[in-house]
């Protein structure tokens, strides 16, 4: 019978998750339509994200539209009724192309949440692995302070943070950003939710630091650095992929909670957050600008978690296995995939 | 016949009282609790400390200084009239000494009598507790040495509590003196109130109105004076009493909120403008009926820092005027915003319309080329209110068009103007701010805001950091003088001196609006420019 590696395995069990897939090619889909926004700018709508169009006016079959009428309405979706432009019509007062901005504003958010997400998770690793693997002072000390953290309630913590770096910027030494960089919202929530992964890391490597195979490297004259990041990191790189995948979700959502109270993603640039922000005031008679970024928000992070639950499922199928015999709907193992 | 005669006169008379009472065009209900909503608390309810549009109307009835602003709306509501004081101030010694007298027999709701020594404590108290409005007393004659407490009273203050005399003697002389007089700030009140913040504990009042509670965070309430009825109600026929018994006012941090309340008769009146997404709609169902759009004094614009590359420019400057649209910034504002282009607004004594810029993007550029400023990265500021921090994005945008490389900074409103106005800041290129008028005189816009000596290292409100030596003394010497028609064309011809420097871009004057509900008479709200909202207007019908 011939030997499968590990990830073949779950390669197999996660093509056979045809929701998990599903999911897992709509948030591509939502990633590719995001990437495509200069595409859309510089050959559709022939605009920028930031360009006002206040006065202006699109030609609509044959009729003149104002962009932003007298009394500040904005002009509704176009579709094609305009070549394009305006597709889903301006994005308020200032008569912004709303398409272009959902499109650069998506790229804003996914990035936000990709690069804290791979932030919070390189940080939460470094960190889990020490105090698990040490343990005495080195655990007390890492696990104190982010017991300390976790004691603050997450998006208070952020706003918090996000008030008074917006305002005054960062300047740690080397590391100076000013109030309106966007590694500032990133920082923030890197630095929030990584108490969030590493405790239960730490837990893993606590459990896993016991095992055979690391008494055996070190048996052998493995250093510590060597047993960590060579035998312990390999054996949980399955947990961290199924962390980050649903961290970006979550960060994703932290950052529309923070742009949307003004503290996350400074205007001109926009992200979905910001938008429903934005179009929040003209809620009564533009509905559609709070509706539409915030489906795009619950899309992506219905997406991403569906994904993510699919691959933790394939990764470590016996997690399915447990939380189902939880339910009480357990199947006898080894009959699970 | 006697008694016949008696029932005919008395029946007369009656007749007469009524025609005299419906001449006053006046036919609603007196009485009753009017409700209102704030949409965030005042500053304070301290009238030494209060320096907020709101705080103003809320106190307006309440607090009186020795004179005070006319109960009326528009032109008429700019005039000032004697409150506590007999009648205006005699103005002797150059303009440089104030006389005037108090009125006999007034007391403070609380019975005690009102002294003209309380004048003097009034004004120290402010000094003590360091009010915003204490800059606009330091020409008094040893104000500055008691605020600096190197004396123990403000010698430029003499009182006479047995014939009611005031003299004030100012250090140099003063044309906006009066108008000083009639702010909040100097409001009488009794001998030994503290010196710190009364907002929860409201001290006695002089109005026809008293504040009987004050909870921050929730809202406060007034009641009639009882003293109004007794004593300063007929001594002060300029006063009005005011028509309803009591007036609650409590806060909905909603204004959508506020809105829908009134809307169903719940509130009686918004003291906060209609939301701009609501605004219109509330404005074509309700206007002339529950709705009305008041034009108070001020002006809306963006600043230049004159003093820097590349706005040390005037060509630049003038490029920038050419280049903003200010009907863009009619739709930003939802159309609440009149289009101005110069330094004194409409409705401002001296105020004759011109527009040296006349949107022309072609020009600007042209301009702006012919210029060819070598720092083109700036950095713009505005505030997160909304829409000013559209109107800031769109002067951004405006800059990147023209052809700088802009940066756009949006903060806090709570912090926005303190950031702005302190000199260790960096970066104050250019940005958005605006200015209400203290008192309806033209000195309020010039000298705060364009003369060279009111650049300040911490709260600056001199922005553009003008600081042009002929047209500072322009500015002195006009604020010495008496406010009449040959200083109002002075200020006119100031008006576009500077406008041909274009320190600022002036794009517009906002309006706010009066919004109750189907129970009070429209038409008898009065919206003083200064003061806001008249609160002894408010009738049922």
């Amino acid at each position: 019978m011939e030997g499968r590696s590990p990830w073949y395995l779950a390669y197999r069990r996660l093509r056979r998750n045809r929701v998990a897939l599903a999911f897992g090619g709509l948030f591509v889909a939502i990633v590719v339509f995001c990437l495509a926004a200069p595409l859309w700018a510089n050959e559709v709508a022939e605009t920028t994200p930031n360009a006002t169009h206040t006065t202006e006016r699109v030609e609509v079959d044959g009729e003149a539209r104002e962009v932003v009428n007298r009394e500040g309405k904005p002009l509704g979706p176009l579709w094609f009724g305009a070549g394009g432009k305006f597709f889903l019509g301006a994005d308020g007062r200032l008569g912004r192309d709303e398409m272009v901005r959902l499109m650069y504003g998506g790229r804003i958010s996914l990035f936000v949440g990709i690069v804290s997400t791979l932030i919070a998770t390189l940080l939460a690793t470094v960190l889990g692995l020490i105090a698990g693997y040490y343990r005495g002072w080195a655990d007390t000390v890492i696990s104190r302070v982010m017991d300390v953290i976790w004691a603050f309630p997450v998006t208070l913590l952020a706003i918090a943070l996000g008030l008074s770096l917006a305002l005054g910027g960062l300047d740690l030494g080397p590391l100076q950003l000013s109030g309106n960089s966007l590694w500032v919202p990133i920082l923030i929530i890197a630095f929030v939710y990584t108490p969030y992964m590493a405790r239960p890391i730490r837990g893993e490597v606590l459990s896993l630091r016991e095992k055979e195979f690391v008494e055996a490297a070190v048996s052998q004259g493995a250093g510590p650095l060597r047993v960590m990041f060579g035998e312990l990191l390999p054996n949980m790189v399955s947990t961290l992929i199924v962390f980050f995948t649903l961290g970006v979700g979550q960060n994703m959502l932290l950052e529309s909670t923070l742009s949307f109270l003004g503290v996350g993603v400074q205007p001109p640039n926009t992200s979905w957050g910001s938008m429903i922000g934005d179009g929040f005031e003209l809620i009564s008679t533009a509905p559609l600008l709070t509706v539409i970024p915030g489906t795009m928000i619950l899309l992506t992070v219905l997406a991403i978690n569906v994904f993510g639950d699919g691959l933790r499922d394939a990764l470590d199928p016996k997690s399915k296995v447990r939380l189902e015999a939880h339910a009480g709907i357990a199947e006898p193992e080894g009959t699970a995939v | 016949m006697r008694k016949l005669h008696a029932a005919l006169a008395v029946a007369l008379l009656t007749m007469v009282a009524i025609g005299v009472s419906s001449c006053g065009g006046s036919s609603g209900k007196e009485g009753g609790t009017l409700t209102g909503s704030y949409a965030s608390f005042p500053d304070y309810l301290d009238p030494a400390l209060s320096y907020t549009a709101e705080g103003w109307t809320a106190m307006y009835n309440t607090y009186l200084p020795l004179l005070t602003y006319k109960h009326a709306d528009g032109e008429e509501g700019a005039e000032v009239v004697p409150a506590l004081a007999e009648s205006l101030p005699e103005i002797g010694n150059g303009g440089k000494t104030y006389e005037l007298t108090l009125r006999q027999g007034l007391k403070y709701s609380d019975g005690t009598p009102v002294k003209a020594s309380d004048f003097a404590s009034s004004v120290e108290r402010m000094f003590k507790l360091n009010s915003p409005g204490s800059p606009f007393y330091t020409g008094i004659v040893g104000a500055e040495e008691f605020a600096a407490g190197k004396a123990d009273s403000i010698a430029g203050i003499e009182t006479d509590d047995k014939t009611g005399e005031i003299t004030i003697d100012l250090t140099s002389p003063s044309g906006t003196f009066t108008n000083e007089l009639a702010m909040l700030f100097v409001a009488l009140l009794p001998p030994g109130t503290p010196a710190k913040n009364l907002t929860t504990e409201p001290p006695p009042a002089t109005g026809p109105y008293e504040i009987v509670s004050s909870e921050p965070g929730r809202g406060w309430s007034y009641e009639r004076n009882p003293q109004w009825a007794k004593a300063n109600g007929d001594a002060i026929p300029e006063v009005p009493a005011g028509h309803v018994d009591k007036i609650e006012i409590s806060l909905v941090r909603n204004s959508a909120t506020q809105v829908n309340e009134i809307e169903r008769d719940k509130t009686n009146w918004m003291q906060t403008i209609v939301p701009a997404d609501l605004y219109n709609k509330v404005k074509d169902k309700y206007e002339g009926t529950q709705f009305r759009v008041e034009r108070p004094i001020n002006l809306y614009y963006f600043f230049m820092n004159t003093t820097q590359p590349p706005f040390d420019d005037v060509k630049v400057r003038q490029a920038v005027n050419y280049a903003v649209d200010t009907a863009a910034l009619e739709r930003i504002y939802s159309g609440a915003l009149t289009a101005a282009h110069q330094i004194l607004p409409e409705g401002m004594p001296g105020h004759e319309a011109f527009n040296l810029y006349p949107h022309d993007m072609a020009k600007a550029k042209a301009l702006f080329k012919e210029a060819n400023p070598s720092d083109r990265e700036i950095t713009v500021w505005t505030d997160n209110e909304s829409p000013n921090d559209e109107a800031g994005a769109y002067f951004d945008d405006v800059l990147d068009k023209l052809g700088f490389d802009s940066t756009l900074k949006t903060l806090s409103a709570d912090v926005y103007f303190t950031t702005i106005g302190n000199a260790t800041t960096p970066d104050v290129d250019a940005g958005w701010t605006n200015w209400y008028q203290d008192y309806p005189h033209p000195n309020d816009f010039f000298q705060p805001l364009l003369a060279g000596e009111s650049i300040l290292p911490t709260n600056n409100t001199n922005v553009a950091e003008t600081d042009v030596p002929e047209l500072n003394e322009k500015i002195t010497k006009l604020g010495e003088e008496q406010l009449g028609p040959e200083q109002e064309k002075e200020y006119a011809a100031l008006d576009r001196e500077y406008m041909e420097l274009a320190p600022w871009v002036p794009y517009g004057t906002n309006t706010v609006s009066t919004f109750v509900d189907s129970e009070i008479e429209l038409d008898e709200v009065i919206f003083n420019p200064t003061m806001g909202q008249d609160l002894t207007s408010f009738q049922f019908k």
